[in-house]
């Protein structure tokens, strides 16, 4: 009967990882389309998103088949229910990277963009977060969960003063405020792809530590980790 | 305790051997004792039969009291009981009864036998004297005819206690002898048992892996050295076939190690089973952490993972082109083909190589882009031509206005033309100028070559009200070719106007830096985003095509400024950010001969 059970949570996780890839990849080919204004990717990404909710879908009704058939305890547990988690914050990482492909297309219809801002620094940042927590749920790690968690705060710095940068032009070109929220509501995207792979780490830390990490301030989590 | 069972191997076999001899030893010898004791006995009964008889041959039958008191007297002398027996069967005197008392004797065997004049004997339970007697009767002969029977008896119970008491003695003996024979097998056994445990501690050595020959003797046991001489062979072998297994494989390894190309092995459950480091580098994995994982774990590319999945169910050797995002981005070419079983019907796994064809892509993707890029500007001012042409030929001619107007605009699109041509010219011999490496170098003044490259950009510079500054006192030299060289200065400095805003500067400046010549351009235009720095060099590349269409750019400037300086041996590159301006760096190498090679 444990047989099977492992049997079970090994499809599991092998379409769970195939779900990582997608996001993966949807995320970046996402971020290269403000890259390149490419709005042929951008449509591309919107329709790998059914993909990858129908493959939501599939992992959500594994975990509760092996919940339902199996009851598994302790450690066993633990993975599913962070599973069914994370499964739920890879898809509003899906999702988030739609929305961009989305406020890209209506970005290039514009055509009185004037000023540019650039979202390298913040495009490189979010995808490592989002790769670095993959790789935590991969293979386990919650060394590189913290690293996740920290690089949170960078993230929200740097969508803080975008933001400013953006008040500061929308004053002095009132014209161009089409394209200014665009490239606000792109920031705020990339600050909420962040979010959700911080907490996909935390879920990631909850499974491997049993140690719940949410809503605490870093250096709560730093002592607990030392302690541990 | 290795010993007991080989022990008890040996031990019940002895113990039973020598039990069993003993046992025989023991009732042979208890017979043949008894027997022998008989005999004996029974000769001894004879003779002092006969004895008696001789005593008692002169006396008269008329005294059988006198017979009788001989009897009592002998019988308690010689501690024999005897009885003498008329030739009827009477008994005329016993050592231990009353002949009165006791019966005939007629019927007695060993009388019977006595009177057919032989030696009687017999062993019989005594009613008289309710004893086992032994009787030996020997008849009397006179005159051919038995007159009396003298018969000797003793009791058993005598010769019975001997016997007992020897056998007695023989038990303890035997008790000895196995005791004896425990220890004989017990040092048997150890022996035997030795010389077996020290072979298998050679064989668990072999096992284990250690293939040393064995130097000892055979335990004196000839069968045990031809058992270790074997195995010594056996291990010579066997030594042989693991050194040559880890060679193939060492091979086996080194030559997939230094592949290029990446090589990967899929099990039928999606395992990566083996991988190469080529491999891992192209798909930035660890190899160690590889092996044995899924591949959903660690290659986490969707384009990859399908491809694996269809080779595993359609069994045909197929390939596709992947690209890697994360790190370096790459392009992968990827083959992929089954791996058969021995009988070559069952398929194992799949077999993966995979190609880097990044440089191919881009150098293709560079030429696609030359090619369509150069028919595109070219096409465009003729396009226009034709048009104004045709417009003209359809009476536009008869108006001199729009005649005027019309062949300024042709002659602008001709000589726009006649640049990128110029352009692509200049390039193409920049190019074999770069295959011949003999390049014509002087020794001038900086300031000079600014100086006429500044009067080419003069005008536009004017219009734009932007003013070029650099330092017209410093007198450092370089050595470079003139002509070639401020054609590479111009193109810098025609960009640093194009794209600055009005009224700012553009500085120039010069120094030498150890064994350099350091020359920079410096403008406060819009700068370039670090994105684009690696392509800027690019033929026909532009950050913003509009733009540079827009100022009458052919995107081949910077182009033709990096093959001039590669020609002296030297590099250019650029910093800059957006907003912030931008400042090209050219580096030359500064030795004071006069010839490049």
């Amino acid at each position: 009967m444990a047989r099977l059970l492992e049997k079970e949570i090994e499809m599991l996780k092998k379409k769970i990882f195939e779900l990582c890839a997608m996001i993966e990849e949807n995320c970046n080919s996402a971020l290269k389309c403000i890259e390149n204004k490419d709005t042929v990717l951008a449509e591309k990404v919107i329709e790998n998103d059914d993909e990858i909710d129908d493959m939501e879908i599939e992992v959500e009704e594994e975990c509760l088949k092996i919940l339902a058939l199996h009851q598994p305890v302790a450690r066993d547990l633990r993975y599913i229910v962070a599973a069914l988690k994370i499964n739920n914050e890879l898809e509003r990482i899906g999702d988030l990277a739609v929305n961009i492909a989305k406020h890209m297309i209506e970005l290039c219809k514009l055509d009185n963009i004037e000023i540019e801002f650039d979202f390298q620094e913040m495009m490189v940042k979010s995808m490592a977060m989002v790769k670095k927590s993959i790789d935590a749920f991969v293979y386990l790690d919650s060394a590189l969960c913290y690293e996740v968690i920290i690089a949170d705060d960078e993230l929200d710095t740097l969508n803080k003063n975008m933001f400013s940068l953006f008040n500061e032009y929308a004053k002095k070109h009132p014209g161009n405020i089409d394209s200014f929220l665009r490239f606000l509501s792109i920031s705020r995207c990339l600050e909420r792809i962040a979010d959700h792979a911080t907490n996909i780490a935390e879920d990631v830390i909850y499974m491997t530590d049993a140690n719940i990490v949410r809503h605490r301030k870093f250096s709560t989590i730093n002592a607990n980790r030392q302690s541990n | 305790m290795r010993n007991k069972p080989f022990f008890w191997c040996i031990f019940p076999s002895f113990l039973l051997i020598s039990a069993f001899i003993c046992i025989l030893f023991i009732v042979y010898a208890q017979r043949e004792f008894k027997r022998f004791y008989m005999d004996h006995t029974v000769n001894e009964l004879k003779k002092r039969a006969m004895l008696f008889g001789e005593r008692i041959s002169d006396v008269s039958y008329q005294s059988p009291k006198y017979i009788d008191s001989l009897t009592n007297f002998d019988g308690a002398n010689t501690e024999t009981r005897f009885t003498v027996i008329k030739n009827d069967g009477t008994v005329i005197g016993d050592s231990e009864e009353d002949p009165d008392l006791m019966e005939n004797h007629r019927d007695r065997p060993e009388i019977r036998e006595a009177f057919e004049n032989k030696v009687g004997v017999s062993v019989r339970h005594s009613i008289t004297l309710s004893r086992d007697l032994v009787y030996v009767a020997v008849p009397m002969i006179k005159e051919d005819s038995v007159v009396t029977v003298i018969r000797a008896s003793v009791p058993v119970v005598s010769m019975k206690e001997i016997i007992e008491s020897f056998s007695l003695n023989l038990l303890l003996a035997g008790f000895f002898i196995i005791c004896v024979s425990i220890l004989i097998s017990f040092i048997l056994s150890r022996w035997l048992s030795y010389s077996y445990t020290q072979i298998i501690k050679i064989a668990d050595r072999f096992a284990r892996g250690d293939l040393t020959p064995v130097h000892i003797n055979g335990f004196l046991i000839k069968e045990s050295e031809k058992l270790i001489s074997s195995m010594n062979s056996m291990a010579r072998q066997l030594n042989e076939r693991i050194q040559t297994i880890t060679l193939q494989k060492n091979e086996q390894k080194a030559i997939l190690s230094a592949m290029v190309e990446g090589v990967i092995a899929i099990d039928l459950n999606e395992h990566i089973i083996w991988i190469n480091d080529a491999a891992s580098e192209m798909l930035n994995l660890n190899t160690q952490v590889s092996k044995g994982k899924w591949i959903q774990e660690v290659i986490r590319n969707t384009v990859f993972q399908k491809f694996i999945q269809e080779l595993l169910e359609k069994k045909e050797t197929r390939n596709t082109e992947i690209a890697i995002v994360g790190g370096i981005p790459r392009t992968i070419d990827v083959q992929g083909t089954t791996i058969k079983g021995i009988d070559n019907k069952v398929i194992n796994g799949v077999l993966v190589v995979l190609h880097d064809v990044t440089h191919l892509k881009r150098l293709e993707n560079i030429r696609r882009d030359f090619v369509s890029n150069v028919s595109h500007e070219l096409r465009t001012p003729l396009t226009s031509i034709k048009g104004f042409v045709e417009t003209l030929l359809y009476g536009a001619k008869d108006n001199p206005d729009d005649l005027l107007r019309f062949l300024y605009i042709i002659q602008k699109q001709v000589n726009r033309l006649y640049t990128i041509v110029e352009d692509l010219l200049v390039l193409s011999r920049l190019e074999k100028e770069e295959a011949k490496s003999e390049l014509q170098l002087e020794r001038v003044p900086i300031k000079n070559i600014i100086e006429s490259a500044f009067e080419v950009c003069e005008e536009q510079a004017r219009k734009k009200h932007i003013t070029i500054q650099y330092n017209t006192r410093d007198e450092l030299t370089i050595l470079v070719n003139p002509s070639i060289f401020e054609q590479a200065l111009i193109n810098l400095i025609d960009n640093a106007i194009k794209y600055s805003d009005e009224n700012t500067v553009v500085t120039i400046e010069f120094k030498k830096q150890q064994k350099n010549v350091i020359i920079s351009v410096k403008d406060n235009g819009c700068g370039i985003s670090s994105k684009h720095h690696h392509r800027l060099f690019e033929r026909f590349y532009r950050v913003d095509k509009a733009r540079s269409n827009k100022l009458g750019g052919t995107g081949l400037g910077l182009a033709i400024v990096k093959h001039i300086i590669n020609l002296h041996r030297g590099t250019v590159s650029v910093e800059s950010n957006v907003g912030q301006g931008s400042k090209f760096t050219i580096a030359l190498p500064d030795n004071r001969s006069n010839n490049l090679h």
